[in-house]
C-alpha cells in the first residue's frame, strides 16, 4: 500500500447519501462545471493535479454476468478521488480554510457530514471514509502541480525565443533573451526529490 | 456528464471482484500482493501505456458505515477500483486509451483483472474494451489542474525548464553575439533529445511511506 508517490499523494473516500439528497449534489455540480468562475479557488489553491467527485447510485455498481450478486443498499454513495501534492494535513488545512464553503455545498448531502469548520471534526470525518491506495503510478512524481503549470509557461516562452533567434542581430536577441529571462525567471524552481513529512 | 476535462479524461472503474470462498488466498488479496510488486517508476507497465498521466488501483473492501444514526450496510462484492487521468485528445478517444493498454501491458492487466467476475482477457480487444466500459462509472465533477497538455509535453516541459535554469545560470553577463550563438546550439540539443520516459524525472526513493496523519 502506498498513498504516496513523489510528490503526490492519492486520497480515496467514500460517504453515503439520502437518495433525495444526490439530484441536489448533482445539481451543485452541474452549476460548478457550467459557472467557471465558482472553480476559482480550487484553482487557486494550485496543488491539485486531478480531483474528481462521482456520485453512485445505490443501484448503479456495476453487475456483471458470472454470479455476482446483485448489490443491495438504502444509500446512493459519492466517491472522492483526489491527487495533490504536500501531506494530508496540510491539504485538510488548506480545504477547510479556503474551501469550507465549496466542501460544505458537496458534502452537506453526505451522512453524518461535520461542516468543513472546525478542521478537527473535519478531519476525523475524513479520515474515517477515507481508504488506502493499493497502487499508484504518476508520470512525473518529482513534479507538483505548480511545477507543471511553470514548466508549460517556460516552454512556450522558449519555444518563441528559439523560433526566432537566428533571424535577430546579437543586439536583438540578447534584448528578447532579457525579456525570456524576465518572463521566466519566477518559473524556473527545480524539481525533485519531496521533502519528508515529519 | 464531464468525464473529460478539455484532452485530459477521468477514467473510473470499478470491476466486482470474484468471490470465491474455496479460493486461497482469497482473488483480492492476490490482487494486493500483486500490486504491492508491481514498480511505481519507469518500468511501471503504467509508463508503458501511453497517455496515463496518474493511475491508481484501490480494492475497495466495502462501503464506510459512518455510524449511528446512519443506517448500516455492506456491499456483496468487493471492487477494484481504476482511476486514470489519460490523454483523450478533443474527441475523448477512450476506447483507443483502452485499446492501446491492452496492446502495451497485456500480461499486467490479464494478472490483476482475472480476478475480476467476467473479465474476458486483454488480447481479445473488442471485449476487453467492452468490459472495461461495462464497468465504468461517469464521473460527476473532473478537475485537472492543466487539461490542454499531454503526457510527452508535460515530461518535455520540464525537461525545458531545468535545462534553462542551468542555461541561464551559466550565461550570465556573456556577450550578445556569443549569447546568442550558445543559445541557437543549446535550442537545436535540446530539441533532438528525446523526453525523459514517464515516471522516470529525479531520483529514485528508496523509502515510501503512506499513511493518512503524515
Amino acid at each position: 500500500m502506498s498513498n504516496i508517490n513523489g510528490k503526490v499523494y492519492a486520497m480515496n473516500a467514500i460517504t453515503p447519501m439520502r437518495r433525495w439528497k444526490t439530484w441536489i449534489l448533482r445539481l451543485a455540480f452541474f452549476v460548478l462545471w457550467h459557472v467557471k468562475s465558482l472553480q476559482k479557488d480550487l484553482i487557486d489553491l494550485s496543488f491539485i493535479e486531478f480531483a474528481r467527485w462521482v456520485v453512485v447510485r445505490r443501484g448503479s455498481f456495476p453487475n456483471l454476468e458470472g454470479g455476482q450478486l446483485k448489490e443491495d443498499l438504502e444509500y446512493d454513495y459519492l466517491l472522492f478521488f483526489s491527487n495533490f501534492n504536500g501531506t494530508w494535513n496540510q491539504y485538510i488545512d488548506a480545504f477547510s480554510a479556503v474551501l469550507s464553503g465549496g466542501l460544505n455545498l458537496i458534502w452537506r448531502w453526505s451522512e453524518k457530514f461535520p461542516g468543513s469548520v472546525p478542521v478537527t471534526l473535519f478531519k476525523e470525518y475524513i479520515a474515517r471514509v477515507q481508504f488506502d491506495t493499493d497502487y499508484y503510478y504518476t508520470s512525473y512524481p518529482q513534479a507538483t502541480a505548480n511545477d507543471v503549470k511553470s514548466a508549460h509557461i517556460v516552454q512556450s516562452s522558449f519555444d518563441n525565443l528559439a523560433l526566432k533567434a537566428e533571424q535577430q542581430s546579437p543586439q536583438q536577441f540578447a534584448d528578447a533573451y532579457l525579456h525570456f529571462v524576465i518572463q521566466v525567471q519566477a518559473h524556473l524552481g527545480e524539481t525533485g526529490e519531496a521533502p519528508v513529512a515529519g | 456528464m464531464p468525464n473529460q476535462n478539455g484532452s485530459v479524461y477521468g477514467l473510473t472503474i470499478l470491476s466486482p471482484i470474484i468471490d470465491d470462498e474455496k479460493a486461497t488466498p482469497s482473488h483480492d488479496l492476490q490482487i494486493r500482493s500483486y500490486l504491492a510488486r508491481l514498480s511505481t517508476r519507469e518500468d511501471s507497465p503504467f509508463a508503458q501505456a501511453p497517455g496515463t498521466h496518474l493511475a491508481r488501483l484501490v480494492v475497495m473492501d466495502d462501503v464506510i458505515y459512518v455510524g449511528a444514526p446512519a443506517h448500516e450496510e455492506h456491499l456483496k462484492s468487493k471492487y477494484l477500483i481504476f482511476e486514470s487521468n489519460l490523454d483523450c485528445g478533443p474527441d475523448g478517444d477512450l476506447d483507443g486509451y483502452l485499446d492501446r493498454l491492452a496492446a502495451a501491458i497485456p500480461e499486467h492487466l490479464d494478472a490483476i483483472w482475472q480476478h475480476c467476475v467476467g473479465y474476458p482477457g486483454a488480447a481479445n480487444r473488442q471485449a476487453f474494451i467492452r468490459y472495461m466500459k461495462a464497468c465504468q462509472l461517469d464521473t460527476t465533477f473532473f478537475f485537472a489542474a492543466v487539461n490542454d497538455k499531454t503526457v510527452p509535453e508535460t515530461l518535455r516541459a520540464l525537461q525545458t525548464q531545468s535545462a534553462v535554469a542551468d542555461f541561464i545560470a551559466t550565461h550570465q553577463g556573456t556577450d550578445p553575439a556569443e549569447l546568442q550563438r550558445d543559445f541557437v546550439q543549446f535550442a537545436a540539443r535540446l530539441r533532438s533529445q528525446p523526453p525523459p520516459r514517464p515516471g522516470s524525472i529525479g531520483p529514485s526513493r528508496d523509502i515510501k511511506t503512506g499513511g493518512r496523519n503524515e
